[in-house]
């Protein structure tokens, strides 16, 4: 199966931690599972966990962590 | 817990009861008007669907709402461009439609231009009124449904429908009408209340009407926060109201002030503060203020231009002509 992505539905402020001092949700090489939380994006002064939809391996992170994004952009590719 | 008929299967990020014009004439007790943030595309969705332009509709942030609808209704959806289905089938913005009993309606994600849509129902939203009006006063959590924006399992009940021929559904906003909705806005304001020679200076007030400002991604009904500006200031300091020339004795806020607190512009929306001691340098004119709703976050960027109260009358007037039954057409 070809490589997928995980979009953000919202536009704003993409983060890969739940805080500073915290780990990656998601890094590459790691595997997800549907529902998984891989950032965070920070809109209107609230934070909004992005989660996968599908299964899938991280291969790599599109957008660096503080990035603005738009709504529907990709922000990982996922491969088998 | 309020019961109703429509069912709430998907919230959205911010999906919030809203009417119009809100809980006017309240900021002595400490209330900002609340009300929907563009009234424009408010207005025009009750419009199409036989409402008052003040029945509550619900003011959707960005998208990904859907409803269920247990009775028949009329609905239209008005504001940013977004894909609305109904049971799969497509539904134009600026159009009612008449639903069966059992529908569902379905709004995507808004990629813009704007931000928010308008869900207007024929006989309005008929959550219960608070200090007169329906409005969802986001800071103070009352009105609307318990004073919060929609989660999914809400339920919320449907007033009468008026029986005005649009209410059956068929009628649409005439694209004529229809606002333009862009990325780089143009929003009208009056100088002051504190602006030039007082508190800012001539060269500051040019500035401010001549550079374009950036909105922040933290914007929301609240306010509208722009980017930091190192102005001259007319004054060495706040005096007695505090250190930064931004400072004065606290007074109460206009509804769209451009409130600076320290180097930091910050469009009031419905739901701000109603008094504090920042200078607001200028006023966005009612006319101009449905703009603020349709504001994107994340791009978007705003020029403000000047007017005077005469001109901001005169585009009220012309505002308020658009939002009559000339403006329908049927589909």
């Amino acid at each position: 199966m070809a490589n997928r992505a995980v979009k953000s539905p919202l536009p704003g402020t993409f983060y890969r931690r739940a805080n500073p001092q915290a780990d990656p949700f998601v890094s590459e090489g790691d595997r997800v599972e549907p529902g998984d939380v891989v950032g965070l994006v920070e809109i209107m002064k609230n934070f909004h966990e992005i989660t996968s939809e599908e299964a899938g391996t991280v291969e790599r992170f599109l957008v660096e962590n503080e990035d603005l994004i738009e709504a529907g952009q990709n922000l990982i590719v996922l491969s088998d | 817990m309020v019961a109703g008929n429509v069912e709430v299967l998907e919230g959205g990020i911010q999906t919030t009861v809203q009417d119009y014009p809100g809980r006017p004439g309240m900021r002595a007790q400490g209330f900002f008007p609340a009300g929907a943030m563009d009234h424009f595309a408010h207005r025009a969705a009750n419009l199409v669907v036989g409402n008052q332009p003040s029945a509550a509709t619900l003011e959707v942030t960005l998208g990904n709402v859907a409803l269920r609808f247990e009775t028949g209704a009329t609905v239209a959806v008005c504001g940013a461009p977004v894909a609305v289905s109904v049971d799969g089938e497509a539904l134009p913005l600026w159009e009612g439609r008449r639903l069966e009993a059992g529908s569902e309606l379905r709004i995507g994600i808004s990629e813009g231009p704007g931000f928010r849509m308008y869900v207007a129902v024929a006989g309005g939203i008929d959550v219960p009124s608070v200090l007169g009006s329906r409005s969802t006063y986001t800071m103070g959590a009352l009105g609307g449904l318990d004073g919060r924006a929609l989660r999914t399992g809400d339920r919320f009940p449907l007033g009468t429908e008026s029986g005005d021929a649009a209410s059956g559904g068929g009628w649409r906003f005439r694209e004529s009408a229809r606002p333009p909705y862009a990325r780089e806005w143009e929003i009208e304001a009056l100088r002051g209340p504190q602006a030039s020679p007082d508190f800012l200076t001539e060269q500051d007030m040019a500035t401010f009407f001549g550079r374009t400002w950036r909105v922040d991604r933290n914007s929301n009904r609240t306010g509208v926060r722009l980017e930091p500006q190192l102005f001259q200031w007319a004054r060495s300091s706040g005096g007695i109201a505090g250190g930064h020339p931004s400072n004065i004795l606290d007074n109460s806020y206009p509804v769209g002030a451009v409130n600076v607190n320290g180097d930091l512009p910050v469009i009031l929306g419905p739901d701000g503060p109603t008094a504090g001691g920042f200078l607001c340098a200028a006023t966005v004119v009612h006319a101009a203020f449905w703009k603020l709703g349709q504001l994107r976050p994340v791009g978007d960027t705003v020029r403000f231009r000047e007017v005077t109260i005469e001109e901001a009358v005169e585009l009220d007037r012309e505002l308020d002509a658009r939002l009559t039954g000339t403006s329908l057409e049927q589909v």
